[in-house]
């Protein structure tokens, strides 16, 4: 029941927490309808695979699904590969193209990365996107497209917009069915059901049951902050698949990274306070009770606090390296330049000895 | 010094995952550069736990110290 199983092995979509179930109404709900859907979420998240599903539950389903990456292409290119090209448009065109508009007729395309589109080429875009028609590079023809669009990024296009790289018309154009993929440290609870998941997929390859997981692997899967995703769960379950000689993944057929992860980071000691919340505003008792508004939290000055945290920070690395201001921007992890600029912005007194009173 | 309370470092994180696994790894003797380790439990008797371990625990600490080796015995 975790998993809603669609056809292919590698489309399923797996997930029981509440962030990844509402996906699943969300794609079950806009699946069989036209609107143009927003996917956004980290690298590795599935954005192409809540696309596919969403592809899945149309009445386009045994129409192409054409997933296309708007980074792949350089600038001059991607016009063509989008739109197509006719014979002699530029040099080496020697035979006329379909682009991928063209193939994906009657069914959907992906455009991920959108973010990647150039400015030049996004009004083009969003024509195309009204009109629903294309013109192929170096053709006269308008060639009338039905196909559903699905647009892919890991960025945010509302800041793009507020930069100025992204217009702000592709983007109300795109935004029609906003969808977030959560990243998977947000939805760690998943990650049993995942990781089985991807066992069975590689230990089935090697013609194997999937043996069961330790314990050790297991808290060392759900400790891990996963920079890269699923997609990074996907690899290193492939591996222990790999790895595995015995009856059971163990620690050993982990990859190191998910092991060590931060191992060069060193850890503070204990006196030093990262950060502290602000003080609480009203007498705790007041505002424990139920239907009891809270008082208002005081507010803080950010800036200041921050400056805190940095004073202790320094005073912490030049206490453990000797006042050895090399050593100490070397445990902070900043250059010994700026080391001294920020000591003398936290108002650290300089160590040289002042000199000499004239006499 | 320096040496030894990074491996212990590094170490006391994995800890947690080597034994509810079983196993245990441990920093027996410290040579200039060299670390020695001892893996115990499940993890000693474990091909790949002594690849990854090893190497693993290597490559962390070469981060921080240029040149530092570690060797295991038994």
């Amino acid at each position: 029941m975790a998993a809603r199983d669609l056809p292919q092995q590698n489309t399923i979509v797996v997930g029981q927490s509440p962030r990844m179930q509402a996906v699943l109404d969300f794609v079950a709900l806009v699946g069989p309808g036209q609107g143009t859907v927003l996917i956004t979420g980290e690298s590795g998240t599935g954005k192409e695979l809540v696309a596919n599903a969403i592809h899945q539950r149309s009445p386009r389903r045994d129409q192409p699904f054409v997933p296309v990456s708007c980074a792949l292409f350089s600038d001059s290119l991607i016009e063509s590969e989008l739109f197509g090209h006719e014979r002699g448009a530029f040099t080496g065109a020697v035979q006329g193209r379909p682009g991928r508009f063209e193939r994906a007729r009657g069914g959907t395309i992906f455009l991920d990365d959108i973010d990647d589109v150039p400015i030049g080429m996004q009004v083009k875009l969003l024509r195309a996107l009204q009109n629903r028609t294309v013109e192929r590079l170096g053709g006269t023809e308008a060639i009338s497209i039905d196909v559903r669009v699905i647009a892919g990024t890991k960025r945010d296009l509302r800041a793009l917009v507020r930069q100025g790289t992204f217009r702000e018309d592709l983007y109300y154009r795109l935004n029609v069915l906003p969808v977030d993929l959560p990243p998977l440290r947000e939805r760690r609870e998943d990650i049993p059901e995942l990781a089985a998941h991807f066992f069975r997929r590689f230990f089935g390859r090697r013609h194997r049951e999937a043996p069961p997981v330790s314990d050790g692997v297991m808290r060392a899967l759900l400790a891990y902050d996963w920079p890269g995703n699923v997609r990074e769960l996907e690899n290193v379950c492939e591996r222990a698949a790999e790895m595995s000689t015995c009856d059971r993944v163990a620690i050993g057929c982990l990859a190191a990274s998910v092991l060590f992860a931060d191992a060069h980071a060193t850890p503070l000691p204990a006196g030093v306070a990262v950060i502290s919340a602000p003080p609480a505003a009203a007498a705790p008792e007041a505002a424990g009770f139920r239907g009891e508004t809270p008082t208002p939290a005081v507010p803080i000055d950010l800036p200041a606090r921050l400056r805190e945290v940095e004073r202790e920070l320094i005073a912490w690395a030049l206490s453990e390296s000797g006042h050895n201001k090399s050593r100490a921007a070397k445990l902070l992890g900043v250059k010994r330049s700026t080391l001294g600029d920020r000591m003398n912005r936290c108002g650290f007194p300089p160590r040289t000895p002042s000199p000499e009173p004239q006499a | 010094m320096l040496a030894r309370r990074s491996a212990e470092a590094v170490l006391d994180r994995l800890r947690p995952f080597l034994q509810a696994e079983g196993g245990n790894i441990e920093v027996v003797d410290v040579d200039g550069q060299d670390i020695y380790v001892r893996m115990s439990g499940n993890c000693a008797a474990c091909p790949q736990a002594k690849m990854t371990l090893h190497f693993g625990l290597e490559a962390a600490l070469r981060v921080e110290m240029p040149g530092v080796r570690v060797v295991r015995v038994s």
